[in-house]
């Protein structure tokens, strides 16, 4: 069960559209190491997840991801807000505007549409968590790219803050990590799946 | 009356700390310092939320209270009318209805 709280996460606060910004900002909406993947690949994960706190970690990481996903629409939708067909050719945003005209469609800043191919659920523990590391650092790598790329500072100071948790999230991906290897036998973690072979964890 | 914005900048500041400590005390669950931080930072957070509903809309559907809300009719389409108060107020995103808190156009 989710709830909806009628917020953003962190503010964003964009006055001056700029459609082109908007087609490279789209991708951590629909793109391989976007919002929208980071969620539903911990959402998915937490199932099977053999470590309950580690379940809770991915319920509760997957759900503020869905509010990094808001906030990604939200600088989507200020970019691109009352542009004209003139401005949307201009600023390389003609191409998703014959599509979708001004509405938000996950896809990534290349135009391959969203795929759930971009993230996994393996069912094993430490294959999923060692996914969930590198996926976070995937999405810091482009966050870096997006703010090396544009000079607004006030679509700057949204993509800051996300690039931040995604710090923190690797942190917590390792924690749990370390958590699922200490039910583990030391000598060979790899020996069996935690969530698979239940009656080999201590 | 508060301030609309500031009183929603301050809701998103306590709310971000409680985001920030619910990760660290899924993988630290006895510390004692988050725990504390924890349970003052709710506590307070509740408070604002009830403040945010009685004088504007409801931010969260726990907050509905068709009674009580937005007593500054400020961020309605039926000021004075007992109505639905969980539309009232800007949606997030728009920017220029949160700057001004009035709700116009649409259907």
């Amino acid at each position: 069960m989710w709830n909806y709280e009628k917020r953003l996460q962190f503010p964003v606060h964009i006055t001056k559209p700029c459609p082109k910004t908007a087609s490279l900002i789209i991708s951590q909406f629909g793109g391989p190491d976007g919002e929208m993947a980071a969620s539903m690949r911990y959402l998915s994960q937490r199932y099977s997840m053999s470590c309950k706190e580690v379940g809770g970690l991915l319920t509760d990481i997957g759900t503020e991801e869905l509010a990094h996903l808001e906030m990604i629409c939200a600088i989507i939708y200020q970019l691109t807000k009352n542009i004209t067909a003139e401005q949307a050719k201009a600023g390389g945003f003609d191409a998703y505007y014959i599509d979708h005209t001004s509405g938000l469609w996950p896809t990534a800043a290349a135009g391959i549409p969203f795929n759930a191919c971009e993230f996994q659920s393996k069912g094993d523990a430490i294959t999923d968590l060692t996914e969930d590391l590198a996926a976070e650092q995937k999405a810091r790598t482009t966050y870096d790219n997006l703010i090396r790329m544009i000079d607004d500072p006030e679509v700057l100071a949204p993509l800051k803050f996300l690039r931040q948790r995604e710090l923190v999230h690797f942190q917590r991906f390792g924690e749990a990590l370390e958590k699922i290897k200490d039910k583990l036998d030391a000598k060979n973690f790899y020996y069996f799946n935690p969530e698979f072979d239940k009656q080999f964890v201590k | 009356m508060a301030d609309r914005n500031a009183l929603l900048k301050k809701i998103g500041e306590i709310s971000f700390t409680l985001d920030d400590l619910r990760l660290f005390l899924d993988t630290h669950p006895l510390d004692d310092n988050a725990i504390q931080l924890y349970q003052e930072n709710i506590t307070q957070r509740k408070q604002l939320l009830k403040q945010y509903a009685d004088e504007f809309e409801p931010l969260t559907t726990d907050c509905i209270c068709l009674e009580s809300n937005g007593s500054s009719n400020t961020c309605t389409k039926y000021p004075g009318q007992k109505h639905w108060t969980w539309n009232d107020g800007p949606v997030p995103w728009d920017l220029a209805a949160n700057e001004s808190a009035v709700i116009k156009g649409g259907v």
